[in-house]
């Protein structure tokens, strides 16, 4: 069905790419901008299969990924096994987005954005009121602590993501959620159960989310509970889908490694102007490549292999006919 | 007064209207007819440039409009009553007719020319206070016609103004165009009403799939064999 | 615990009115252009910036400067329209609140950055030498001169714009341009400029709350969400129809908000706003005094 999937030995060498460089790298710096990279990664990921497959715009993720670090960071601190800790934030995190997803999905388009936004800011208010102190690993897990572990597990969540998001990109519930996003009249008219696979989306984008944040938990050593229940972590997530490509699989990957890259190397500037250059990057894509890197990645290619054929000029429609089999590619 | 010659327009990358050409002169009573999908709405839009021109030119009072605003169109003396929500529903007649003097032209003798369409259409009058969108169809037909009449048009544009009216309402409505057209306006109207439309105008042109098969007075076409057999049996 | 609760009523209708005016102006955008301006806070941000250093460097009164800060937001407001909001505006409308709302969303990273570059993150707070003054009514209830200016501006700022509205030509430009854009040119009207104007207003009224902001309350870079957010649910409180009903239920809001801090705290105060929010949402989409319709 899909015009250009990258064949799966291309997704293994990536896979033995980033297994080797935990392997033979000690580089500190580069270990954590990789965790860093792969959190982000795995939570756009999350956030694509609500938005970009279901076309669900949330702008409360936030509000899982800081539940699944909160669970997660609190069982595993109080003793329980790193594994349990964070199944249970899975389970826990899943079943609240299934009671909540009840009355959100109920809204549409805007108002589900904005009931998402304002659910998102009142866990976020309350996370801080409940757990206003910082938390900071003690002193024998700070002895104990190793980045290799850290990187496995990030490595492995950002994988697990991707599979499950893949799978489900070309399952018969992947269907339904694009069927839904284009058209959810049409998409009911025609026996497709809206509200069953909205709230599919929800509870898979949520659980996938609190994994993302599990890796936060695990892997920060000291920071503020509130802070992974911000929306600078919605807002991040969102930029990352649509500059890498909402909808596909590799656009959220692409756009968390140029996003943390990018920030990386402009970090010696202020760090206003890196929060510009990613808006003003944001706002162009939007604006003139919906796609985001992937749609530009196509047409490039497509440029190029036209160069050899003689034909006229792709007016703004074969233009668009590009952007529609860049989306459902890969 | 119009004198539009291959017409080439559409939408995106469908082309509906190919190689269009007519003529309004001034004071003249003209007709587009065809039936449905020929192409006629999408002709008056491109004249309006609510849709681009794809092809030709369009030279109203001997100056080209393709490309101008339609605002700029408007203010230039050429109305347009489209087929369907001609008026603002949440606005009451009153603002209706108001809106319908925005122009700079139109909006110095507002006042008379309000005075005027009051007297045309008493019933607009008696409705003053009410929300266009509360009127019944012939009533918003009035306010459309009478908006349009606000903006002292030079030349008037009508797409199809019998649909969906009672017969009486069309005989009504055909009778003010002919009086708008004596008043001094020159008149375009499209219609799929073959008959009682070349009853009514001077010359007409039969568009179908969007491209001129015939034209001529309408006398001619009343009698044409082809014009007969294919709208004037089906009517 | 009585003069608690009369006392925290009477500074939630007070901080309701502020929420009235910003709710107004992206009411405005909101209903006119169909466009979702989530960095109407930030808009707000900044004018509260230009007061503050309207006062501070020149000394000048923050509700003296409201015009100024009104045309200098509303400047403001013409150049995002120009450069962002009128690509957005060729869309169904659908396609264009969702890539507004994206669009927005951007913006607002980038003038919340901007500020803070500009302006550093402290707060900042207009102290004039009635900002401590209030009128005392019956013996104890304090009514601070300087948060009373927001209901008040907000309650002329509602009439104004009802009457910009439904008395005035390009008022009638402007709510036939929100009905149906095809027939406003078709009537004669440039739709670019009026969407452009009202977009400029919707600005400039965000602003105005931010004078107001900063002389009640305080400014920061980071403001501009929780107004923004304010400003929606009231907007979902009162339904889109009426000025007047979007001033009234800010207001309410606030009253709202005021008499639950009492009982829990003022730390779940902005959840309080929230669950509102959601309520009527799921309860009575159409708001307490909306209309529906194509009513701005």
């Amino acid at each position: 069905m899909s015009r250009s999937t990258p064949p799966i030995v291309g997704w293994l060498v990536v896979l033995a790419i980033t297994i080797a460089l935990g392997l033979f790298t000690g580089n500190e710096r580069l270990l954590t901008l990789a965790i860093q990279t792969y959190t982000l990664a795995a939570l756009a990921t999350s956030w694509n299969i609500l938005g970009g497959f279901a076309g669900q715009v949330s702008l409360g993720h936030a509000a899982f990924f800081g539940l699944g670090a909160l669970l997660t960071r609190e069982l595993w601190l109080g003793g329980r096994p790193l594994p349990l800790a964070i199944l249970i934030a899975l389970v826990v995190t899943a079943a609240t987005a299934a009671v909540v997803g009840v009355p959100m999905l109920r809204f549409r388009g805007i108002y589900f954005s904005v009931g998402t936004l304002a659910l998102g800011v009142a866990v976020f208010i309350t996370a801080g009121n409940l757990r206003p102190g910082i938390s900071s690993l003690p002193a024998e897990a700070l002895r104990a602590y190793e980045f290799q572990g850290r990187y496995y597990t990030a490595l492995g969540v950002v994988a697990v993501t991707v599979a499950i998001s893949a799978w489900l990109r070309r399952s018969k519930t992947g269907l339904g959620m694009m069927a839904v996003r284009e058209d959810e009249e049409a998409a009911s008219a025609t026996g497709v159960n809206s509200f069953a696979h909205k709230m599919a989306a929800f509870v898979i984008s949520a659980t996938l989310a609190a994994l993302a944040g599990a890796v936060f938990g695990y892997f920060s050593v000291s920071y503020y509970p509130q802070f992974p229940f911000s929306v600078t972590w919605t807002f991040d997530a969102i930029t990352v889908v649509f500059v890498g490509g909402v909808g596909t699989i590799i656009g959220p990957l692409v756009g968390a490694v140029f996003y943390v890259v990018g920030r990386d190397l402009l970090s010696s500037t202020f760090p206003e102007v890196q929060v510009i250059v990613f808006g003003v990057l944001f706002i162009l894509v939007v604006l003139l490549l919906p796609g985001g890197f992937v749609e530009g990645g196509h047409r490039v290619f497509a440029a190029l292999s036209r160069r050899g054929t003689a034909q006229p000029t792709g007016s703004r429609a074969e233009g668009e006919r590009e952007t529609m089999e860049g989306k459902e590619s890969v | 007064m119009l004198k539009v010659e291959n017409l080439g327009a559409g939408y995106g990358d469908l082309q509906v209207v190919w190689d269009v050409s007519f003529e309004v002169p001034a004071g003249a009573l003209v007709a587009i007819i065809g039936s449905n999908g020929a192409g006629k709405t999408t002709t008056l839009r491109a004249l309006m440039n609510l849709v681009p021109a794809m092809a030709g030119t369009i030279e109203f009072k001997g100056e080209s409009i393709v490309g101008v605003p339609t605002h700029q169109i408007v203010e230039r003396g050429l109305i347009m009553i489209p087929e369907s929500r001609a008026t603002f529903a949440s606005l009451s007649v009153a603002d209706n007719l108001a809106l319908g003097a925005y122009t700079k032209r139109a909006r110095r003798d507002r006042q008379t020319t309000l005075t005027d369409v009051y007297e045309i259409f008493p019933r607009l009058a008696e409705r003053k206070s009410q929300l266009a969108g509360t009127l019944s169809g012939g009533e918003r037909q009035m306010l459309a016609i009478g908006k349009a009449l606000m903006a002292r048009p030079e030349m008037l544009v009508l797409d199809e103004p019998s649909l969906g009216l009672a017969p009486i309402i069309v005989e009504n409505t055909f009778d003010e165009i002919r009086a708008i057209r004596d008043r001094g306006v020159s008149v375009l109207m499209v219609e799929q009403h073959v008959e009682a439309t070349l009853e009514l105008v001077d010359y007409a042109y039969v568009l179908e799939l969007g491209h001129v098969v015939i034209e001529g007075p309408s006398s001619d076409l009343m009698t044409d064999p082809r014009v007969r057999e294919a709208y004037l049996s089906l009517q | 615990m009585r003069q608690l609760i009369i006392q925290s009523a009477v500074s939630g209708l007070l901080v309701g009115g502020i929420y009235g005016i910003v709710a107004l102006g992206l009411a405005l955008s909101f209903g006119v252009l169909k466009v979702l301006n989530v960095a109407h806070g930030e808009l707000v941000m900044l004018g509260g910036y230009a007061a503050f250093f309207l006062f501070t460097n020149m000394g000048l009164d923050p509700l003296l400067t409201i015009p100024l800060v009104f045309i200098c937001v509303f400047a403001l407001g013409t150049v995002l329209y120009s450069l962002l909001f009128k690509f957005v505006v060729r869309f169904d409308i659908e396609t264009r609140i969702k890539n507004s709302l994206l669009i927005s969303f951007g913006l607002v990273l980038i003038l919340q950055a901007i500020a803070v570059f500009l302006f550093s993150g402290d707060d900042r707070t207009i102290v004039t030498e009635y900002s401590s003054k209030a009128l005392v009514v019956t013996g104890w209830v304090r009514i601070p001169w300087a948060r009373s200016a927001g209901l008040v501006v907000a309650v002329i700022a509602a009439f104004l714009l009802e009457w910009l509205l439904n008395r005035t030509t390009f008022g009638h430009a402007v709510r036939g341009t929100s009905e149906d854009w095809a027939l406003a040119s078709l009537t004669g009207i440039n739709v670019r400029r009026v969407y452009m104007i009202a977009f400029a207003i919707s600005a400039g009224l965000a602003g105005v709350a931010g004078s107001l902001v900063s002389l009640g309350y305080s400014v920061s870079p980071s403001i501009g969400l929780g107004w923004t957010l304010k400003a929606l649910i009231v907007i979902v409180l009162a339904g889109l129809g009426s000025m007047r009903g979007i001033v009234l239920a800010g207001a309410l809001l606030g009253l709202v908000e005021g008499l639950a801090s009492v009982w829990l705290g003022s730390a779940y105060r902005g959840v309080v706003a929230l669950v509102v929010f959601l309520v009527v949402l799921s309860f009575r989409p159409q708001g307490l005094f909306g209309r529906g319709g194509n009513h701005v």
